[in-house]
């Protein structure tokens, strides 16, 4: 049966082509002048650019984290290019209209029509391709209400009191090695900010995407919701199939003030690299929301890409009733590591977190769950569900889960549990006899497993991960 | 104060220097000397250690450390002493050390002819052998340092061979007594029990004190052997009382179709650290595995167990408890390792905590690392206060809040009591831990 | 229907069946019953090709084709349905789907069109309701947290929505009250027809008041020692299998 199964793991990546864009880019390397230059390029302040070179040098006394269970050659800082653009962006578009058709095309070519009235109805779009934002759409639609959405490098210069106040407000410049890179270096990404008492009318959605060659990506997220607004937000990633490694180091930044509430979604489809374990995406990112009173986080993360995972989208529960929340599926197959989980870290009172987690591995590859449950001694009524489920597909695999559980608080409950199980030649039976063959079977055992996750998904993002889970299970069953 | 007090010493290098003048039979030498080269080798645990994250070491370095303490000076009697260790019903024999030193009259004349019992420095030759094959070979100086220092500063042990296909019921009970004195000291303790092909047996390591005011550092290594087909029963409680520190290990290998059923008992001290690891090597090996933590005050208290599948067809069922009181701080971190040979693997572990106040803390981390497919693993850790629905209901049948917490308390460590196979053990401990849970004897009087 | 001819399989290098004969024309009823540990089970797995068991010699004949030359799920296709003794769990999978899929796959065979959600739906809920299955259970997991007889029920059930040639029930009154047998009982017999052929696998009588055969075979020692009317497993019933080996040596 293992060999059926592996047969069908065989994986196939339909995001994998190159676009070809006259682009500007940097020379790989990394000291003061290129951070100067990524600053003069977008015309940012004085105080950003301190910001930026204070993380640099911040980040130059810093060590590359060695504890999470991945092996990856070391990687040369200065052999990545930090800045890359398509020359047609020297003169930002004004509209669409003005936007390079071939940038046009590669997103059609990934099913996200950029044209408004193309576009998936409700979801405005801000595309970031390498280290620019190209395009943001729906924007005046949004304005209607309120919500700022416009790509991190305008909002810059255009609120910039907002940016100056929660930048860095969550992850710090010292928070970690990559975080602390992402700074110095950031391009751009998205920043969204929903007013007071304001629903978002229409999903956001940023694609963001790694086209040149040699080029790491940093981009870095900002959302702020305003006390009792509410705002649910997508994130898509794919990169050409390349035989080197390339670098994606993002930082994410969640501000939910009072009563707010912000659904973070990930679709992560960066390159995984080939069959034998050559090329694909190193994805190192930091992503953290802090809750104030009553507010709610909720991330679900659907990860099939990447060759390295390292990541571990977390919630401060700062006020007091505050809701945290993480599902997440995570597939590996071939060569693939993931290393990924999360923090809830309790600090208000009556504080809720619930983690659930699917854990697939196929292949050899590796697949780890790593979280951090801690009630604070005001955790006082904070309770905490852990929920970590992990499925192998094949015997050359692994699946580990590396839970921290510290509690500070009598009053305070935490429950883990995790289990492994593995596709098994019963299950699998019971499908062939009822007239299923093994392929689709393995599919919706799959998907079965993971529907506790699926089901936080906004409609369109889950459907694209059923896909994805099928087509990057290809090839892997038995 | 003298002089010496004064100054803050590392232990790191006063342990070695110790271990450096060691006086012990010739013919461990060898292991002394490599223990010696490989703690040397060890860089000196710290918060960044990733098994050493929430316990910290510092409290051992604002000692001076003699290495023993002469026999003399114990203030206690004989009947004083037994009265800590002695568990009544329970067939045993004894093995004493008081502070480190054996003790002729405390221990019992041992003669079974289906195990043997000897102090490393009394071995004959065939039973040299024995330990010169065994010893350091199942604990790995490399992987833990503390092995490391305790084969460093080997001056004796003791060793117990079930012998081959023979059933002992007398239980060997390994005893170190530490008594407080004025000059802190440290205690190397070593027991190597080998349970051939066939045997059973029984083993209890107790570890006790006479006072409060503990001055010994205690680190105690034990290595088990057990053959195919072959039982063993081990118990090992830490009594220690408030201000010890104990730094300590059990490791086990499981030869195919063994069976070991291990229990551990901890009070809190000062610094208290253990770690189980069990190695199954042999197909159709079991491990049943069960643990309580009980620190109180600002006492600490660490279990790490590892619990390593490297071999088809073997199960682990371990389960840990504790509850932490006032200021103290518990440690647990359970690992199951499944490699990828042992197919068909059944591991299962459960911890549970309770946090009796606002200053107690608890850090745990249950793991799993799997390399196989076709194999059920599940660990489940939870941490609560007592349950509401069940103390309302107590109180509605008229039983006070507090005698109602003792009870739900003792209960929840109860639970584990009650499975283990030597009723006097349970016996002896119930007393200790009511005795712990509260000092009123109304509060615990349906305990006992 | 069926023609088993000397049949011969094992399982885990261990022989099991060796060299079973057995014939079922369409309509009948055949019930086989044995000690255990005589190969009933495995005779079940067998036939719908179960891996793991291997057949060392003899032929196979289903609806004039060669059965041994499918994998399980077109055997299934082919109209070969086995209830199972213990039915398996699938978490997160739901009844629903599971059904749809099987019922989509057996009729894409058949060459007809895949019912559309409502009417399957439909259909399914009819189903439930005839084996007396509360319609939350399309709902949950297969087989989920089902007690015994909801598992039982389940199987008949997808018996009814696929609508086999040949229904081989094994041990399914095992872990039945009176009550649950007989609804199991009624949603076969409700089944029974002219071109459908049932093998009914048990150790005891008691099915059979229920669901009354045409046929009994005793199998033991993996082969078939002694076939007879239906009044042969009362025979069995009062004295026991150990009357057989003695008869049969």
């Amino acid at each position: 049966m293992t060999e059926e199964i592996n047969e069908l793991i065989k994986n196939e990546y339909e995001a994998g082509f190159v676009t070809d864009v006259e682009s500007e880019t940097l020379p790989p390397g990394l000291n003061e002048d290129v951070i100067r230059f990524i600053s003069s390029k977008k015309n940012e302040p004085e105080w950003l650019l301190e910001w930026r070179l204070k993380a640099f040098h911040v980040w130059k006394e810093m060590d590359e984290p060695t504890w999470a269970h991945v092996q990856y050659p070391e990687i040369n800082f200065q052999d990545v290019s930090y800045y890359s653009a398509p020359k047609s962006m020297d003169d930002r578009p004004k509209s669409l209209d003005e936007v390079d058709p071939e940038l046009l095309k590669t997103y059609e070519k990934l099913g996200i029509p950029l044209h408004e009235q193309a576009a998936l109805a409700g979801v405005a779009v801000d595309v970031v391709f390498d280290s620019v934002s190209v395009v943001t759409t729906f924007r005046e639609k949004l304005k209607e209400a309120g919500v700022i959405f416009m790509p991190i490098s305008e909002a810059v210069h255009e609120h910039p009191d907002l940016v100056k106040k929660y930048l860095g407000s969550v992850v710090p410049q010292k928070d970690n090695y990559y975080a602390a890179l992402n700074c110095a270096v950031f391009s751009d990404g998205s920043f969204v900010y929903i007013p007071k008492g304001v629903r978002c009318p229409m999903e956001l959605s940023t694609y963001f995407r790694i086209n040149e060659q040699s080029t790491g990506q940093f981009e870095r997220t900002l959302i702020i919701a305003e006390e009792g607004s509410h705002v649910s937000y997508l994130e898509g990633c794919t990169a050409p199939m390349r035989d080197e490694n390339q670098l994606h180091a993002a930082v994410v930044e969640l501000v939910a003030l009072d009563n707010a509430e912000i659904k973070y979604s990930t679709v992560q489809n960066w390159y995984p690299g080939d069959a034998e374990g050559k090329g694909g995406i190193y994805n190192f990112v930091t992503k953290r929301g802090v809750c104030h009173t009553n507010a709610k986080i909720s991330w679900t993360q659907v990860e099939t890409g990447s060759a390295v995972t390292w990541k571990y989208p977390s919630c401060i529960l700062k006020g007091d009733n505050s809701v945290g929340e993480f599902y997440s599926v995570a597939l590996t197959n071939n060569f693939q590591q993931a290393d990924t989980g999360t923090k809830m870290i309790h600090l208000g009172k009556n504080t809720k977190s619930t983690i659930i987690t699917k854990g697939i591995s196929a292949g050899k590859s590796q697949n780890a769950y790593r979280g951090l449950v801690r009630m604070n001694p005001g955790a006082e009524g904070a309770r905490n569900y852990t929920q970590c489920d992990s499925l192998l597909i094949g015997d050359k695999c692994g699946a580990h889960t590396f839970p921290y559980i510290e509690s500070k608080h009598p009053s305070a409950v935490i429950e883990h549990e995790a289990t492994t199980s593995k596709v098994s030649d019963d299950q699998l039976f019971l499908c062939q006899q009822r007239g299923i063959d093994v392929e689709k079977a393995v599919s919706m055992i799959v998907n079965g497993f993971c529907k506790e996750v699926f089901k936080e998904l906004p409609m369109e993002f889950a459907v694209e991960a059923g896909k994805l889970l099928e087509v990057s299970l290809e090839g892997s069953v038995g | 104060m003298t002089e010496a007090s004064t100054q803050t010493l590392d232990y790191a290098s006063q342990a070695l220097s110790l271990a450096q003048s060691v006086e012990g039979p010739e013919w461990l030498s060898g292991l002394r000397k490599d223990g010696q080269q490989s703690f040397e080798g060890h860089a000196w645990p710290t918060r960044k250690t990733e098994h050493w994250k929430y316990t910290n070491l510092s409290a051992l370095n604002k000692q001076n450390y003699a290495q023993l303490v002469a026999n003399d000076s114990v203030a206690l009697t004989d009947s004083e002493a037994q009265q800590l260790y002695l568990i009544a019903d329970l067939d045993a024999v004894q093995l004493v050390f008081v502070n480190g030193h054996f003790s002729e009259t405390l221990s019992s004349e041992i003669d079974l002819d289906s195990v043997e019992v000897v102090r490393f420095s009394q071995a004959d030759e065939d039973q040299r052998s024995v330990i010169s094959d065994n010893l350091g070979q199942i604990t790995l100086n490399e992987e833990h340092i503390f092995s490391a220092l305790n084969a460093g500063q080997l001056d004796d042990g003791v060793l117990i061979r079930f012998l081959k296909n023979k059933k002992t019921e007398t239980a060997i009970q390994v005893v170190h007594l530490t008594t407080a004195q004025s000059q802190s000291f440290s205690v190397n303790a070593r027991l190597l029990v080998v349970s051939e092909a066939g045997s059973q047996g029984v083993v209890v390591e107790s570890f006790v004190s006479d006072d409060a005011s503990q001055t010994a550092i205690v680190n105690s290594i034990t290595e088990c052997r057990i053959d195919d087909n072959s039982k063993l029963f081990h118990y090992r409680l830490q009594l220690e009382q408030e201000d010890a520190i104990h730094i300590g290990g059990m490791h086990v290998q499981l030869n195919a179709g063994s069976q070991l059923e291990s229990f551990h008992v901890g009070l809190g001290g000062k610094v208290k650290r253990v770690d189980v690891v069990v190695n199954h090597e042999g197909s159709g090996a079991h491990c049943d595995l069960k643990g309580v933590y009980l620190p109180k005050n600002s006492q600490h208290i660490d279990y790490h167990t590892c619990i390593e599948h490297k071999v088809p067809h073997c199960t682990t069922s371990e389960v840990f408890r504790g509850i932490i009181a006032n200021q103290a701080k518990a440690v647990f971190n359970g690992r199951i390792h499944i490699h990828p040979d042992a197919q068909k693997t059944l591991a299962e572990l459960n911890n549970r905590n309770l946090l009796l106040s606002n200053k107690a803390e608890i850090n745990t981390k249950p793991e799993l690392e799997i390399y196989a497919d076709d194999v059920r693993c599940a660990h489940g850790a939870t941490i609560a206060q007592l349950d509401d629905n069940a103390m309302n209901y107590m109180l509605s049948r008229g039983i006070g809040r507090q005698e109602a917490e003792v009870m739900m308390s003792f209960g929840f460590i109860n639970e584990l009591l009650n499975g283990l196979a030597h009723h006097p053990i349970q016996e002896k401990l119930r007393p200790i831990l009511a005795d712990l849970f509260g000092k009123d004897d109304s509060l615990t009087r349906h305990l006992l | 229907m069926l023609s088993i001819k000397n049949l011969q399989a094992k399982v885990e290098e261990k022989d099991i069946i060796k060299g079973l004969n057995l014939n079922i024309k369409p309509g009948e009823v055949h019930a086989i019953m044995g000690p255990n540990g005589a190969g009933k089970s495995t005779l079940g797995n067998v036939l719908s090709g179960r891996e793991g068991y291997e057949v060392t010699g003899g032929s196979v004949e289903f609806l004039g084709k060669d059965l041994l030359d499918f994998e399980p799920e077109e055997r299934a296709r082919e109209g070969l349905f086995l209830a199972f003794q213990y039915p398996v769990e699938i978490p997160g999978v739901s009844n629903l789907e599971f059904l749809k899929a099987s019922v989509d796959a057996v009729r894409e065979h058949r060459g007809q069109d895949p019912l559309d959600s409502v009417s399957f739906l439909k259909l399914a809920r009819e189903k439930c309701k005839a084996v007396n299955l509360d319609q939350n259970f399309l709902k949950r997991g297969v087989n989920e947290g089902f007690s015994g007889g909801e598992k039982k029920r389940n199987e008949i059930m997808q018996m009814m929505l696929l609508e086999p040639s040949l229904c081989i029930l094994d041990e399914t009154d095992s872990g039945l009250d009176i009550d649950a047998l007989q609804v199991v009982a009624d949603g076969v017999n409700s089944q029974r027809s002219v071109d459908r052929s049932f093998i009914v696998v048990t150790h005891y009588q008691r099915l059979l008041d229920y669901i009354v055969p045409d046929y009994v075979h005793v199998l033991a020692n993996g082969r078939i020692v002694k076939s007879g009317g239906k009044e042969l497993a009362l025979e069995l019933e009062e004295k026991g299998y150990s009357w057989i080996d003695e008869e049969v040596v």
